[in-house]
């Protein structure tokens, strides 16, 4: 389920904390799926099972997953605020940097109406 | 817990430890990082109670070691040095160190020993220099003491027994709350197996931290900025980046491209820079291995000598 570099720049917990985010975003981790224990996670990864316990008490906190004592650690139902939020924050940052490019509004302004006709076909059935 | 405080060793005239200060909590997996000489296998010799200190204080669980029984029941250390037994086969070996420590593990012993095929009645002086360390790791783990010190001794074990070892301390941290101190120059080593580490030099504590956040904490900066309206490329100094949050180490430029190397967080440095609307910024989080010589090279200390792996 996990694959964990081990030797990245990335601090561990932090990728396991983004690739739990990632599974959730893409619909592999659905509300109330159960993830593996720290145990297991620990063992599978090669992972400290303290950085495992540190990335699961991250996601917690921000109410991503809920732990039940003795079941173990769910998927909480997501925020679809947040998730949106991050998509159009992502949008923006990319907008300003093509105007300050010189790209004008009326050729991104056509390029959306063309991905919003092209994302309307595929969509339609 | 173990705390050193204002811990001084000597030997003789060489101050081996100079005013120590190191907490390490239960449960840890701690790495003690340092070139040659810097004093990790002191610390651990003082920790296991083979040397007293010269002044300050070795504490675990709040209580003296040295020279304590009951407290040198709660530690196994592990060194090169550790077979001193070579007559013995693997049974008598097993059976001495059963005789001390009190919480020995038959089915720990002979789960591992069986994991790597080791003869129990052979005399270890027959066992190759890898056995003997197999074998002496495998006692280490089944004396299940709440605190096992490893001085470089993953280095001489192979992948397979490695991943094993890994997986035992995963169930004794969880299950018993282990706290494992290894010491290593192999950074790779540490980076896999620790959670929390201090790098030591020259008898100092140089940092003591959690791993992941010794490695978000300095960053590569690769950063060009916009022409102005005359093109020329603006000019700036590190002055210019400088603040409370951000602390610039190194500080280049070759052309246009400005290589500055910068303690902060990343989203710090993608604000400070991004504010003047670079045409191109990169930031990389530095290696533990590029920290680690980075920190010994403010020092003084040449990195030419660190890289023996």
């Amino acid at each position: 389920m996990f694959s964990i570099d081990l030797t990245s720049r990335i601090p561990i917990y932090e990728q396991i904390y983004e690739k739990i985010i990632g599974l959730i975003l893409n619909g592999t981790l659905k509300e109330n799926d159960q993830l593996p224990s720290v145990r297991s996670l620990a063992k599978s990864t090669g992972v400290n099972p303290n950085t495992v316990a540190k990335a699961y008490q991250e996601l917690e906190r921000n109410k991503t997953i809920y732990s039940v004592p003795g079941r173990g650690s769910f998927i909480s139902a997501q925020d679809n605020d947040e998730f949106r939020a991050k998509v159009l924050e992502d949008f923006d940052s990319a907008v300003n940097e093509a105007l300050d490019r010189g790209i004008t509004t009326s050729e991104l302004k056509d390029r959306l109406d063309t991905l919003g006709s092209a994302f309307g076909k595929e969509n339609k059935i | 817990m173990i705390e050193l405080k204002n811990t001084v060793k000597k030997f003789d005239e060489y101050t081996a430890l100079d005013g120590i200060d190191l907490k390490i909590d239960k449960g840890v997996a701690f790495g003690l990082l340092g070139s040659n000489g810097a004093g990790k296998s002191t610390i651990l010799r003082l920790l296991s109670g083979i040397y007293s200190p010269d002044s300050g204080e070795v504490l675990i669980d709040g209580k003296s070691v040295f020279d304590d029984p009951e407290m040198k029941q709660k530690v196994f250390f592990i060194n090169d040095e550790t077979v001193q037994f070579g007559g013995f086969t693997l049974k008598k070996l097993k059976d001495y160190y059963r005789s001390y420590y009190p919480n020995f593990s038959y089915e720990i012993f002979e789960t591992l020993r069986k994991k790597v095929d080791l003869p129990l009645d052979k005399k270890i002086n027959t066992f190759s220099k890898g056995m003997k360390r197999q074998a002496i790791v495998i006692i280490g783990l089944a004396c299940c003491t709440d605190y096992l010190l490893l001085d470089e001794a993953f280095d001489g074990l192979d992948p397979t027994m490695r991943i094993i070892v890994k997986k035992m301390l995963v169930d004794a941290m969880l299950d018993r709350e282990l706290t494992t101190i290894i010491s290593s120059h192999n950074l790779k080593e540490i980076n896999e197996v620790c959670d929390t580490a201090a790098l030591i030099h020259n008898g100092k504590i140089v940092f003591s931290r959690d791993i992941d956040d010794v490695k978000g904490s300095v960053h590569k900066i690769q950063v060009v900025f916009r022409k102005d309206e005359n093109g020329n490329i603006p000019e700036y100094k590190a002055e210019d980046f400088n603040s409370d949050e951000l602390q610039i180490l190194h500080f280049e430029r070759s052309q246009s491209i400005y290589y500055i190397i910068a303690k902060g967080d990343e989203d710090v440095i993608r604000a400070v820079f991004g504010s003047k609307k670079p045409v191109l910024l990169e930031i990389i989080p530095l290696t533990l291995e590029e920290i680690f010589i980075y920190e010994l090279e403010v020092l003084g200390y040449d990195s030419n000598n660190i890289n023996e792996e």
